[in-house]
């Protein structure tokens, strides 16, 4: 894996407009106050949201860089700001064409390109945003620590395009390390050859292949073996949503209720996604599916998902989280947690998994999808512990977007009814409400 | 010195349980298993037996647990019957293919419908063929000393099988007689050392991917599999010959011979045989004794080791004699007879004989195979002995009772 490097991020529904940003920026590197001196530039449109940013982004492959005819661009490699050498620089203007953010221009005085350089690492205009709708994106921090650490699975895999899944395990088992048995019951991540294909595996620490039945019971033999003879030796369960809501619930629900010593990753896809996309418990109401089809008599599927992660708060478990792709810093976190809790019982991690090839939509959409899973509360974000005994919102949204914002864009919901788009609004107040209800003041 | 005890088949395979020292048990209740649960997790609060008691939420879950820890390295017990085994035969038909030693008691019992919590060996014999190894008990004593032996023999190195230590619902689980419980150090010097996942293990310090994908249109995987099937059968066979030696060695240590696959009862001058397989073979026996003081010249063939089925032994019975009357506990529907007998049809091919055979089947749902019932099963075997044709279908020793 690559580096992440620092960069600018502007959340535009939290802008005003006040030019505050850009005055910063004039008076630290041309000594002005004039908005246009500075080297980002935010423009308020006519519609609210409408605002035009031109900012550097300190690209991880800067066109900037390749299109430079005499070498006066260059990436740190160390921190990953894009800097201009004016002794090198001829004015020639390319970098301003190939740069599809306008991120760069020519200086009107000098005739050199000039660009911001994130002040070293510490940028005026985040300092002097009152609203907070500038940031120095710090997520890039977790990506380069969890970066260094071997990726476990070896490159390769036969993933779907865009999997979410290839993305959460592979991030996982980084963290979790090597001194680990994994368990990926039939599935996706099973199926894609993370255990083998006759005779070659794709895991570099000792894995298998449970039933889609016992995942959870499996585990816990071996933790409780390794206890006995006094060594400290990680569980993981990398499972979809049917060998953990479906058919493995029963060994689920024991091994929770006797508090096994495992890290259970649920990676809910909303179907058996890995054998031709039929429906399981998890799958939403009104969602298509090879076993809910859409035609005259049928519109989906009539029944709404299995809350599960809800009911496994109530089964005794040390910790419970829901997590989602679009939220990776959050979704560390909440590993990090999990780890701590393993050592006392049973950790379970729900993972919202959109699945492009199952759900029907495209891979380059699968961050938008989560965020705005996220932002209509059709995946709520939260984390429970046994010590805290409380649940708690780890990304509250105050003002939800409508469920149909998130839905239209998802191939499996193209069908919907308006009674059927109500009813999903209904059911994701309801669950909030719920959720709510379990969140002590 | 041994401890002599008076206790039913349960607690015998409890005591026998105690003195293999497993680092796991795991159990779930069903009649007429229950009281073997309970006395190994009695055994367990009294520090007789210092496994860890998995006491889990159902019988697949039973055999899930004990193949993670088998698989970590333990040593694994467990026992069900009925409708357990066969809620547990997901992971059960999965054992033998990993090669994972877990000795498991079978507590014969009838299966349902009608609804039955009464002894017959449908269970058991409904599973056979996915290569669990199988040994039928006769009484209280063999329990114990066969769930011993049982953990010598699954984890030989050359045979790393499960075994089932098969007795009989409610004659043995409930029947009571005197026991002899052996020493402690007699049977860890000879258990020996464990060694259970040499072969396939799930271990952070020996990293190893356990069973990836594997077959295809053709070429490495379907070969690779083929490969898998004939290591399997092959540790069958071997199993016979560890079967037989664990016995022999179990007989100069503590006194008690028992026939390790086949035992022959009063057949060497004999002119037609019985066969039985479990507990029936007290009250067969008897019967057999009470026709030889008649001048009848009657024999007796019991199966020990039904899985693998122990071919030449057999057929070095079945040769002896002219006719054989075989008593089944359970129901093949497929050939509307007794399994073993049909087993015994399989055999007889390799003697190049066609000699009488009539499948009896009787002692369903709990019922008493009493000296009665062969007394009856010795005359018609004798009478197509003598030459009248055989029924041609299986005659039920208690249809009319």
């Amino acid at each position: 894996m690559g580096k992440a490097y620092y960069t600018i991020a502007i959340q535009p529904e939290k802008c005003n407009g006040c030019n505050d940003c850009m005055v910063a920026c004039a008076q630290k590197k041309e000594g002005t106050t004039n908005p246009s001196d500075a080297r980002l530039s935010i423009e308020l449109g006519e519609e609210a949201l409408a605002k035009g940013f031109a900012l550097c982004r300190q690209c991880a492959m800067p066109q900037c860089v390749m299109v430079c005819p005499s070498g006066a661009l260059r990436k740190d490699e160390e921190t990953g700001i894009v800097s201009v050498d004016e002794t090198e620089c001829v004015g020639c203007r390319l970098c301003t064409l190939a740069c599809a953010y306008a991120g760069i221009a020519l200086h009107p005085k000098k005739q050199k390109a000039v660009k911001c350089d994130l002040c070293g690492g510490d940028p005026t205009c985040v300092k002097s945003c009152k609203t907070g709708a500038l940031s120095l994106v710090t997520a890039g921090d977790l990506y380069r620590r969890w970066g260094d650490l071997e990726d476990l699975f070896v490159p390769g895999m036969s993933f779907c395009l865009g999997c979410n899944s290839e993305l959460i395990v592979r991030h996982t088992l980084r963290r979790v390390g090597s001194n680990t048995v994994v368990a990926t019951p039939p599935g996706c991540v099973a199926g894609v050859g993370a255990v083998g294909v006759n005779g070659f595996t794709a895991t570099k620490v000792p894995v298998f292949h449970p039933l889609l039945t016992n995942t959870a019971s499996m585990l816990a033999g071996i933790k409780r073996y390794y206890n006995r003879i006094g060594r400290e030796v990680t569980m993981l369960a990398l499972a979809g949503d049917g060998g953990t809501a479906d058919v493995g619930f029963q060994s689920l629900s024991g091994a929770a209720e006797r508090g096994e010593q495992i890290i259970y990753i649920c990676l809910d896809n909303e179907g058996y996604m890995n054998t031709g996309a039929q429906r399981s418990s998890t799958t939403p109401f009104g969602a298509w599916t090879s076993t809910t089809p859409v035609g005259e008599a049928l519109k989906g599927k009539t029944r709404d998902a299995k809350p599960l992660p809800v009911i496994m708060v109530m089964h005794n478990c040390e910790y419970v989280a829901t997590a989602c792709s679009a939220f990776m810093e959050d979704y560390y976190q909440k590993l990090e947690k999990a780890i701590e809790a393993s050592k006392k019982g049973m950790a379970y991690i729900h993972v919202f998994s959109p699945c492009p090839t199952g759900w029907r939509f495209l891979p380059s959409k699968l961050i938008e999808v989560g965020r705005k899973a996220v932002a209509s509360n059709m995946v709520p974000l939260w984390e429970y512990s046994r010590e805290g005994e409380s649940l708690r919102f780890t990304q509250p949204v105050d003002n939800p977007i409508p469920v149909e914002d998130y839905l239209f864009l998802i191939g499996k919901y193209r069908h919907l009814s308006r009674e059927q788009i109500e009813h999903i609004q209904d059911m994701v107040n309801e669950r909030i409400r719920i959720l709510k209800a379990l969140v002590k003041e | 010195m041994p401890m002599s005890i008076v206790c039913d088949g349960n607690e015998a395979a409890a005591w026998g349980v105690a003195r293999a020292k497993p680092d796991m048990v795991a159990v779930y209740p069903i009649t007429p298993q229950s009281s073997l649960a309970e006395y190994i997790s009695q055994f367990v609060a009294d520090g007789i037996i210092q496994a860890d008691l998995m006491d889990v939420e159902g019988e697949h879950t039973v055999l899930s647990v004990l193949q993670g820890a088998c698989l970590a390295g333990a040593r694994t017990f467990t026992a069900t019957c009925g409708q357990g085994l066969a809620f547990m035969f997901e992971p059960y038909f999965r054992t033998p293919p990993l090669r994972l030693p877990i000795v498991m008691s079978i507590v014969t019992r009838d299966g349902i419908t009608p609804q039955c919590v009464w002894g017959g060996q449908q269970d058991a014999m409904t599973v056979k063929e996915v290569g669990w190894i199988q040994m039928y008990c006769e009484d209280v004593q063999e329990v114990m000393d066969t769930v011993i032996m049982a953990f010598k023999i699954a984890e030989h190195p050359d045979v790393m099988l499960p075994v089932n230590v098969c007795h009989d619902g409610n004659y043995l689980s409930y029947g009571v007689s005197k026991a002899e419980v052996p020493d402690q150090e007699d049977v860890d010097a000879f258990l020996g050392r464990k060694n259970t996942n040499w072969h396939v293990a799930l271990d952070p310090e020996r990293p190893m991917a356990v069973d990836p994908l594997t077959g295809g249109a053709g070429g490495a995987g379907p070969s690779m599999f083929v490969r898998y099937r004939k290591g399997l059968c092959k540790g069958m066979q071997n199993a016979l010959r560890v079967i037989t030696d664990v016995h022999a060695d179990w007989a100069r240590r503590f006194g008690r011979p028992w026939a390790p696959l086949v035992e022959e009862y009063r057949l060497e001058d004999a002119e037609y045989a019985i066969v039985t397989i479990g507990s029936m073979t007290g009250a067969a026996k008897d019967a057999v004794d009470e026709a030889r003081g008649k001048g009848k010249r009657v024999g007796l063939i019991k199966f020990k080791t039904f899985r693998p089925f122990p071919l030449k032994a057999a057929l070095s019975s079945l040769s002896k004699v002219k006719a054989l009357g075989v008593v089944d506990r359970a129901v093949n529907f497929g050939w509307n007879c007794g399994p073993l007998y049909q087993e015994i049809l399989a055999a007889l091919y390799h003697l190049r004989e066609c000699i009488p055979a009539i499948s009896f089947i009787g002692g369903l749902a709990g019922s008493d195979l009493t000296v009665d019932k062969f007394n009856m099963v010795i005359e018609e075997t004798e009478a197509v002995y003598r030459g009248k044709p055989g029924p041609t279908e299986p005659i039920w020793l208690n249809e009319k009772d």
